[in-house]
């Protein structure tokens, strides 16, 4: 390629680098598996296709409505979490990110992609409340899914760490690396949080925003390492301390 | 005569494989890129006669690429398609000197759209 510097104004700058107004980050957020479905019946519509071409449609047209359907649950109990009664209990998280990997390998598999889980050595045990710990990493692996690579496979993993008090539960991708400018944004949300956190260009930040919401309501927060080949999004809950005393 | 090369950058990969079907169907060859890394690559080697280019992409932006694509006096000049579900945020004049010929919405555009987008720029 021939190198050809101008001095031009910067593109882009601004259109998503404040605060997102929640119903704003909302709408933006349901458009984008809205116009997919759309499409797709469209699509189906013009009626030149193959049964099986038919057929393989339909389940994406189902998959991407289950994946908006999924956001607009979060969003419902995330406005309810304040007058919402759940409690916090021990967690056997390994049985939590399995029934998880089942639930997601359908999705996951009509992209083309797989995820899996990478168990810990040993038995864990941590205090959260199911439900909102399944949609935090519901949520993050559904972020994974965009930005793995096809030939690579999403991992849902299981640490502890401080001495065994706290258990981080990741969800890693394989794929291009976040920018230096993306990952300052998106560390300073994070440290700002509850706020619309920047999870890759592609998100307003909505999800990451709701996972944050249902961390704190389990005493526990989010966060993201980056790597070279891609990004591990995570929740950090305390773990129970019902092991030790057996 | 060979069929014009269009590159379609769209990270979702259900919609790139609608767009490239739209336009297969209408007589046009198409590669997809799934991230600005990958359609960097793709340009220098294959210099499509347009690109297709979603907004919020995976690594980078659009916008990355656009400037990325002005950098360089070869392949500056190919049209760019933006198709985009910010369509509405966007104004052409904004855009124009980057090689943006065409905004579309994503969520408004019917089928036959994107190929009468590809042809009024060719």
């Amino acid at each position: 390629m021939s190198v050809k510097r101008e001095g031009r104004k910067q593109l882009g700058v601004g259109l998503f680098d404040g605060q997102v107004p929640p119903l704003i980050a909302a709408a933006h957020e349901l458009k984008s598996p809205l116009a997919l479905v759309r499409q797709l019946a469209l699509s189906l519509e013009a009626g030149d296709l193959s049964p099986s071409e038919s057929q393989r449609m339909l389940r994406q047209i189902s998959l991407t409505s289950e994946r908006a359907l999924r956001l607009t649950n979060d969003l419902t109990r995330s406005a309810r979490l304040d007058d919402a009664m759940f409690t916090l209990e021990p967690i056997n998280p390994q049985q939590l990110c399995e029934d998880i990997v089942q639930e997601l390998q359908p999705l996951f598999n009509a992209y083309g992609r797989n995820v899996r889980f990478v168990p810990h050595r040993h038995p864990l045990l941590l205090v959260g409340n199911r439900d909102l710990l399944r949609r935090i990493i519901m949520n993050f692996s559904d972020n994974a899914l965009h930005y793995a690579e096809s030939d690579s496979a999403v991992e849902i993993q299981i640490r502890a760490f401080n001495a065994g008090q706290m258990i981080r539960l990741g969800v890693r991708d394989y794929g291009p690396a976040l920018s230096s400018d993306m990952w300052k944004t998106l560390q300073s949300k994070l440290a700002k949080a509850p706020q619309s956190v920047h999870a890759r260009p592609q998100s307003s930040g909505l999800g990451l925003y709701v996972a944050s919401q249902f961390a704190d309501a389990m005493n526990g927060k989010i966060g993201v390492t980056r790597h070279r080949d891609g990004a591990t999004f995570y929740v950090d809950l305390g773990a129970s301390r019902q092991l030790s005393l057996l | 005569m060979k069929k014009p090369l269009i590159l379609i950058v769209e990270d979702d990969a259900w919609m790139a494989e609608r767009h490239a079907r739209n336009l297969e169907k209408a007589g046009f060859r198409t590669r997809i890129s799934p991230h600005a890394i990958d359609a960097i690559v793709a340009i220098d080697e294959m210099r499509p006669d347009a690109i297709v280019l979603d907004v919020l992409l995976t690594g980078s932006t659009a916008f990355a690429l656009l400037h990325e694509l002005q950098s360089y006096s070869d392949i500056g000049f190919i049209p760019v398609i933006l198709c985009t579900n910010l369509a509405t945020e966007i104004s052409i004049e904004d855009v124009s000197p980057y090689g943006v010929k065409r905004v579309l919405d994503k969520a408004t555009m019917e089928p036959d759209d994107l190929p009468a987008a590809v042809r009024s720029v060719l």
